[in-house]
C-alpha cells in the first residue's frame, strides 16, 4: 500500500492509521454480512424466490410489523428513563459523574444471556419482586411481569439505557450552563425554559440515542425469546430458525435484507421529520 | 491450514518413533494401530460431553493410541457449513435426529462402515445408514409432585390439557416438535396413527391452554420453570427432569406416550480420518461404555445389553428401559424433515394469533 501521490506523506498518514480498523470491519463485518445478504439472491439458486416466499406467506410480514412495533414501544421508554440520568451526569459534580458512569457501565460486564436469565428469576410469578409486593400488601396476586410485552420492554430497556445515556450526556455537556438561568431571569417558567431552550439543545444526543435503541431493538433475539410470550415473536427469532433449524441461508438472507431495508427506510423517515443535521452534529 | 501442514509431520515422526521401538510385541502394535492419528469429536458441551469423553473417547484413545480432541458445541448451522465445504474440522459429531435426516438427504454425511461398527448390537430403531444412535431421550409429561401428590397424579397427555383436574400454569416447547404429537394424543389419536400429523387439530387443542402456557426456548429454561415452581405441569426432556429432581425439585414424570428422540453419531462428508472415526463410533456402541455413561449422566443407551450393568435407581428415568420404551415411540423425523418449513411458519403464525 503506497501513499497516494496527490496528498503525499502528510495526507496519507491519518488514513493509514484507519486501515487496521477498516480491515477488521471488512473481514469480520462487511464480508460475512454481504455474503449473507448475497445468499438471499443466490441460495439455493439464483433468483428472487426467497423474497417471493416472504411475500407469499403472511407470517413473515406479520412478524416484521410486530418487530417494528416492539422496537417503537421500547424507544420512548428508554429515552424517558435515560434523560434524567444523563442530565445528572452532565451537570453534577465530578464525583456524581464518576459514580453514575460506573453504574451505567456495570451491565456491560455481564453477558446478555446471563442478564436475561437473571431478569426471569427476578420478575417471575414467585420471584423476589412479586413475593415482596404481595407480602407488603401492595398487590393481592403476583403481577404478570414476564412472558409478555412488559417482560420484553423491561429486559430491553435495561440493556439499551447506556446507548442513550452516553450520547445524551455528551450533548448536554456542550450546553452552556448559563442558558437556563438566563431564560429563567428573562421570565420563562422552568417548564417553558426547558422545552424551548434545554430540550432543543439536547436533541442531537436524544436522536442519536433513539436511533441506536431502535436499530438494536429491531435485531433482538435473546430477550424476546426468554422474556416474551408467544405474541412477542420478533424477526431475529425467525432468522435464527431459518439458519439453525432449516439450514435455509437464502430465506435467512432475504429476511435480513428486508430488515435492513426497513431499518434504513424508517431511519430515513425519522431524520426527514426531525432533521438529519441534529444527529450529525 | 497450519493443522494440515503440521499433522503429517507429526504423524511421520510418531510413525518413525513407533518403528524404532521394534521391541514392542505384535499385540501392542496391532492394538495401538491408530497411534499418531488425531480425531476431533464434537458434541453439546457441558456434563454430557464430559461424560462422553470419559466413557467413550478415553477408552478409545487407550485402545488405539489415537488422540481425541474435544470440540463444540454442536450447532446445526455450523455443522452444515462445515460439511458443505467438504473439508470439515470435525470427524465424529453427536447430532440430533433432524440433522441426521437433513444431512443424509442433502449428502452431507459419510455412510456408516458396518464392517467396523457392529450394528446388530444396537436396537434396530436407532440404526441408520448414515448414523448410529448413541443415546435416546424423550419428551415426557412432567408435574410438580407437591401440587399433585400420589393420589391425583397426571398420567397421560390428556391431563396436560385438563385445566379442571390439573389447574395451574403449564409449559410446552416454543416449537411445534413434540407439542403437536402430545396435543393429538391428548385428543385421542393413538401413537401409531399420528403421522401425518393433523396440524390444525393439534393447534386447536393447544389453543385451549394457550393463555396458561409458558413456551420454553432452552432446556435450562424448562428445568428452571419446574425448579422455581412457575409451572405445575408441562412437557420436558426426561434427562432434565432427572437433573432437576436430583437437585431437589419436586418433579415427577409420566411415561405414557413418551415421545422419543435420539442423538446420532455421524461422520461429516470429507472427514480426513474416516476410518478412525468409524472405530470411535464402534467403541461408543459397546454395552459397557454406554452403561457407564448412563450411570454417570442418566442418558439412555441404544445398546440394550447395557441395561445389565445400569444402576436400578437410574433405570426408571431412562427412555429405553424395557418398561419405558414400550410406552413410547420414536418421533418420525423424516415426516418432520419434509414439513419443517411449513410447520415453523405455521407455529409462528399461531403464536401471534389471539
Amino acid at each position: 500500500m503506497e501513499a497516494g501521490p496527490v496528498n503525499g506523506r502528510r495526507g496519507a498518514g491519518p488514513w493509514l492509521l484507519l486501515l487496521p480498523a477498516a480491515l477488521v470491519m471488512l473481514i469480520a463485518f462487511a464480508l460475512p454480512v454481504g455474503m449473507l445478504l448475497a445468499r438471499a439472491f443466490t441460495h439455493p439458486e439464483p433468483g428472487l424466490q426467497n423474497f417471493i416466499l416472504l411475500w407469499e406467506r403472511p407470517v413473515y410480514l406479520h412478524v416484521l410489523v410486530n418487530t417494528v412495533m416492539i422496537a417503537a414501544a421500547a424507544t420512548p421508554v428508554t429515552l424517558i428513563l435515560a434523560y434524567p440520568v444523563a442530565h445528572a451526569m452532565a451537570h453534577g459534580s465530578p464525583r456524581t459523574r464518576r459514580l453514575l458512569t460506573f453504574l451505567v457501565l456495570i451491565p456491560f460486564w455481564t453477558s446478555l444471556l446471563v442478564r436475561s436469565f437473571a431478569t426471569v428469576i427476578l420478575l417471575q410469578r414467585r420471584g423476589p419482586l412479586n413475593t415482596l409486593l404481595v407480602n407488603i400488601g401492595v398487590i393481592d396476586a403476583p403481577l404478570p411481569l414476564i412472558y409478555n410485552l412488559t417482560g420484553v420492554l423491561l429486559g430491553a430497556v435495561q440493556t439499551l439505557l447506556p446507548f442513550v445515556i452516553f450520547p445524551l450526556y455528551s450533548s448536554m455537556r456542550r450546553i452552556d450552563p448559563t442558558l437556563m438561568p438566563a431564560a429563567l431571569t428573562m421570565g420563562a417558567s422552568p417548564v417553558r425554559a426547558f422545552l424551548r431552550v434545554y430540550l432543543p439543545l439536547s436533541l442531537p444526543g436524544l436522536m442519536t440515542g433513539a436511533t441506536l435503541v431502535f436499530i438494536s431493538m429491531l435485531g433482538y433475539f435473546v430477550i424476546p425469546a426468554l422474556l416474551g410470550g408467544p405474541r412477542q415473536t420478533m424477526v431475529g427469532q425467525l432468522i435464527q430458525d431459518q439458519v439453525g433449524q432449516l439450514g435455509s441461508w437464502g430465506v435467512a438472507g432475504a429476511l435480513s435484507f428486508v430488515l435492513l431495508a426497513v431499518t434504513a427506510g424508517l431511519l430515513g423517515l425519522l431524520h426527514r421529520l426531525v432533521g438529519l443535521k441534529a444527529v450529525a452534529r | 491450514m497450519t493443522g494440515s501442514l503440521i499433522r503429517p509431520t507429526r504423524r511421520a515422526l510418531l510413525g518413525a518413533a513407533a518403528a524404532l521401538g521394534a521391541g514392542a510385541t505384535a499385540r501392542t502394535a496391532r492394538a495401538q494401530s491408530l497411534r499418531g492419528t488425531t480425531l476431533v469429536f464434537a458434541s453439546w458441551g457441558g456434563a454430557y460431553q464430559e461424560a462422553q469423553k470419559v466413557c467413550y473417547c478415553d477408552p478409545f484413545a487407550a485402545e488405539t493410541g489415537a488422540r481425541v480432541v474435544q470440540d463444540g458445541p454442536m450447532n446445526a448451522a455450523r455443522f452444515r457449513t462445515m460439511a458443505e465445504s467438504g473439508a470439515p474440522d470435525w470427524d465424529v459429531v453427536d447430532v440430533t435426529i433432524n440433522t441426521l435426516f437433513s444431512g443424509a438427504h442433502d449428502g452431507l454425511l459419510e455412510k456408516i462402515d458396518t464392517t467396523v461398527v457392529d450394528t446388530s448390537r444396537i436396537a434396530p430403531q436407532f440404526v441408520h445408514e448414515y448414523g448410529i444412535g448413541c443415546i435416546a431421550w424423550s419428551y415426557n409429561l412432567a408435574y410438580n409432585t407437591r401440587t399433585f401428590p400420589a393420589a391425583r397424579r397426571p398420567t397421560t397427555w390428556a391431563d396436560l390439557f385438563d385445566m379442571r383436574q390439573f389447574p395451574g400454569k403449564r409449559t410446552m416447547l416454543d416449537q411445534p416438535v413434540a407439542n403437536l404429537e402430545a396435543a393429538l394424543m391428548a385428543d385421542g389419536v393413538a401413537p401409531a396413527d399420528l403421522y401425518p400429523l393433523d396440524v390444525e387439530r393439534a393447534l386447536r387443542k393447544i389453543d385451549t391452554i394457550k393463555a396458561q402456557t409458558i413456551f420454553w426456548t432452552t432446556n435450562s429454561q424448562s428445568q428452571q420453570l419446574f425448579v422455581d415452581e412457575e409451572v405445575s405441569i408441562g412437557i420436558i426432556l426426561n434427562g432434565r427432569a432427572y437433573d432437576a429432581s436430583k437437585k431437589g425439585a419436586e418433579i415427577g414424570i409420566a411415561w405414557e406416550g413418551n415421545i422419543q428422540s435420539v442423538d446420532y453419531l455421524v461422520v461429516p462428508r470429507g472427514s480426513r480420518n474416516r476410518a478412525a472415526a468409524m472405530k470411535l463410533i464402534e467403541v461408543m456402541t459397546r454395552a459397557e461404555n454406554q452403561a457407564r455413561l448412563a450411570n454417570m449422566i442418566a442418558y439412555a443407551p441404544t445398546n440394550p445389553a447395557a441395561f445389565a450393568s445400569i444402576d436400578p435407581a437410574i433405570s426408571p428415568w431412562l427412555s429405553t428401559s424395557p418398561e419405558n420404551t414400550r410406552r413410547g415411540f420414536v418421533i418420525n423425523a423424516e415426516w418432520w424433515r419434509q414439513n419443517e418449513r411449513r410447520l415453523m411458519e405455521r407455529w409462528a403464525a399461531w403464536k401471534l394469533a389471539r
